[in-house]
């Protein structure tokens, strides 16, 4: 019994130990992803919503951010989806499922994730018209809506 | 396993976890455990079935479970 | 498949299994498209299983229902019932000459009785060199499982569920509860289950003497029970993008009747002439524990899964499992997973192949073959056929082998017979999942 559990203990050692090493050795993709300016969007609110096609809530999220487009777009919201798939297509293929109304930016290598800290998918981050980080919310819920809206209502007036 | 054995797996384990801050990847990189083939349980029929039969013919049983992995969402 | 084996409750596995899988029920989890949106589901499958030598016979059907209703809460019904037929090994060996047995309804010996006494049983004999069967003539069993799953506070989720399990001689009651969090951006997810069974067992003809002559038939009629307690520690950690892996410590106890009623030992001299049968007689504790290391590993479509694991208990079975399947694509909807299982476990401190003059009669002692040495393998292939919607049809043809290690004696009256024969059994399963 020695034996096999010394093996046991030498398995679980070596399965951590691999995984560590490859997560050490995996290089950063490079960065071709165009940085996103965000002074552009000064005077406006944004709305920055991190998405990906393998994300579940995120097909509840998107016809809500359509009716938050519709309604407050004129008063000066921008909502602002990025995408962080690895594949393009399958970002397109969530696209055609679930058209959107704003903007969408492909930020495959994850560089605007980095810096936003994105630290849960979907996040969302609010930014007032000077660009000030009003409000970073993880996860989309079915309680979320009428919280979030409430919060954009709050930054446009 | 001997009482030794048991406290060294139980020590490496909260080791382990002590050192996971680093072991990971990020939040937007789970798409490939995000796939239901990745899932711990994707296969629940083949595995309550499989459990069944070794349960009647075999000593030990059971050991999985626990949840994580996933898209981790929400 | 009980067989009339009140080992066979599987409440207590069943239990933490459950939880756990309630805690990553296909509602909370992410689906890749083209599934639909919410997280609803149905899995079915039968299994039509075959041992050889006219053992055992199943047919076992299967229904899980999960439902999402929404912000993480799920809830999973799984309902079983099993048919079985045939008949599992008494526990005596083979011999040269020809044997007479009762079944288990027995409660006076008269083997020369043509079993029209209900007390008599009924008498059935056994030719040279085979080993002798145990009947089974009741066939059916119902299992049902509920489980629900839901956030608890900020970052926690919590699992519950009960499990109940009928059959005519064998009833089973178990609860389970797990709590998990995650930690580091959910790369890490520490679980911590509990759970505990109770188990009546009514033996056919009454429940016999443990390490009593099996010719007396002295039972009691009465129920007997047993309980389980048991936990496990869970620790799940992402390692790579396309790598999870998972370590679970198990430990469970099992106190009461721990006995399988039908099964005997063949007492023999020195010189392998039969002497007669004793009914077994097991200790009225059990403690298990177990390493679990599981891994699931992607290559490009494809997916390892990896596991190992390590038992041992405190009747002396120690038990090594490696576990490995690889699923691979064979067009855009279409896969193919070979399995492969390799099982070996040691005897335990009492058990005995038979037991001879120097045996005591009044020790504990067992000739069942799961309590013995042997190694197992199993090979097996998967056919999965992705329907639209997120629905998929299945079909699994495996092989089962088990080895035991010691299948002979050196003793005269005992040469050349296979006291502890192989065996092996088939299976073919049809599974359906249906997402809506």
């Amino acid at each position: 019994m020695r034996k096999a559990a010394r093996t046991a203990l030498w398995a679980i050692l070596c399965t951590w130990m691999a995984g560590w090493a490859s997560g050490v050795l995996a290089a950063q993709p490079a960065g071709t992803a165009g940085q996103l300016d965000l002074a552009a969007y000064r005077g406006k609110v944004v709305y920055v919503d991190f998405w990906a096609s393998w994300c579940g809530p995120c097909r509840q999220s998107f016809p809500w951010m359509n009716s938050m487009h519709r309604q407050y777009g004129r008063d000066g919201l921008v909502i602002l989806a990025v995408n962080l798939d690895q594949v393009r297509a399958d970002a397109d293929g969530f696209l055609k499922k679930y058209p959107a109304e704003f903007a969408i930016h492909f930020d495959p290598a994850g560089q605007l994730a980095q810096s936003f800290k994105v630290r849960g998918m979907p996040t969302s981050v609010l930014l007032d018209r000077d660009g000030k980080t009003l409000l970073v919310h993880e996860g989309f819920r079915s309680k979320d809506p009428p919280e979030l809206e409430a919060s954009i209502r709050k930054a446009l007036h | 396993m001997t009482k030794t054995l048991l406290k060294a797996a139980v020590a490496l384990a909260m080791a382990a976890l002590a050192g996971c801050s680093s072991l990971g990847i990020k939040p937007w990189e789970r798409d490939i455990l995000a796939r239901p083939e990745m899932a711990l349980d994707a296969a629940p029929v083949d595995n309550a079935f499989d459990e069944h039969i070794y349960f009647s013919r075999e000593a030990a049983g059971g050991g999985k479970g626990f949840g994580g992995g996933g898209c981790g969402c929400n | 498949m009980q067989l009339k084996n009140p080992q066979c409750g599987p409440g207590l596995r069943a239990g933490l299994i459950a939880a756990s899988c309630a805690l990553l029920s296909p509602a909370t989890r992410a689906q890749a498209l083209p599934e639909p949106e919410a997280g609803n589901q149905v899995d079915a499958g039968l299994l039509y299983y075959q041992e050889d030598k006219g053992r055992v016979r199943s047919v076992d059907a299967i229904v899980k229902l999960s439902r999402d209703f929404g912000d993480e809460r799920a809830l999973s019904i799984t309902a079983a019932v099993d048919s079985l037929s045939g008949g599992s090994p008494i526990g005596a060996i083979a011999s040269r000459s020809v044997q007479t047995f009762v079944s288990p309804s027995a409660r006076s010996w008269n083997p020369g009785g043509g079993g029209d006494d209900d007390d008599e049983g009924r008498p059935y004999q056994v030719a040279p060199g085979n080993q002798p069967l145990v009947q089974d003539f009741h066939d059916l069993r119902g299992a049902l499982d509920v489980n629900w799953s839901q956030p608890l506070g900020v970052g926690n989720k919590l699992a519950a569920g009960a499990h109940f399990s009928y059959e005519y001689d064998f009833l089973s009651a178990s609860v389970n509860s797990a709590l998990s969090r995650d930690f580091f951006s959910k790369n890490t997810t520490v679980g911590l289950g509990v759970s505990a069974e109770f188990d009546q067992i009514k033996a056919v003809g009454g429940t016999p003497v443990p390490g009593s002559d099996y010719s007396q038939l002295a039972k009691t009629r009465g129920n007997e029970t047993k309980q389980v307690y048991g936990a496990q520690l869970g620790l799940t950690q992402v390692l790579a993008r396309n790598w999870i892996t998972q370590l679970n410590l198990s430990v469970d106890k099992g106190s009461g009747y721990l006995n399988d009623p039908y099964k005997i030992l063949s007492r023999v001299d020195a010189s392998g002439a039969l002497l007669g049968y004793q009914f077994e007689s097991r200790p009225d504790n059990h403690a298990r524990r177990s390493v679990y290391l599981g891994n699931k590993v992607a290559f490009g479509r494809s997916v390892l899964d990896v596991s190992l694991r390590l038992g041992n208990d405190d009747w002396g079975i120690d038990s090594q499992t490696v576990e490995a399947r690889y699923r691979f694509p064979l067009g855009a909807r279409t896969y193919l997973e070979p399995q492969l299982r390799w099982y070996r476990q040691g005897a335990a401190d009492f058990y005995r192949l038979y037991l001879t003059g120097s045996d005591p009669s009044d020790s504990h002692m067992s000739a069942d073959p799961r309590l013995g040495a042997f190694t197992a393998k199993t090979v097996g292939l998967k056919l999965g056929v992705g329907l639209s919607g997120g629905s998929e049809i299945g079909v699994r043809l495996s092989g089962y082998e088990q080895t035991p290690k010691v299948r002979s004696s050196t003793l005269a009256g005992l040469e050349g017979l296979d006291l502890n024969p192989r065996l092996r059994a088939a299976m073919l399963q049809v599974d359906w999942r249906f997402a809506y």
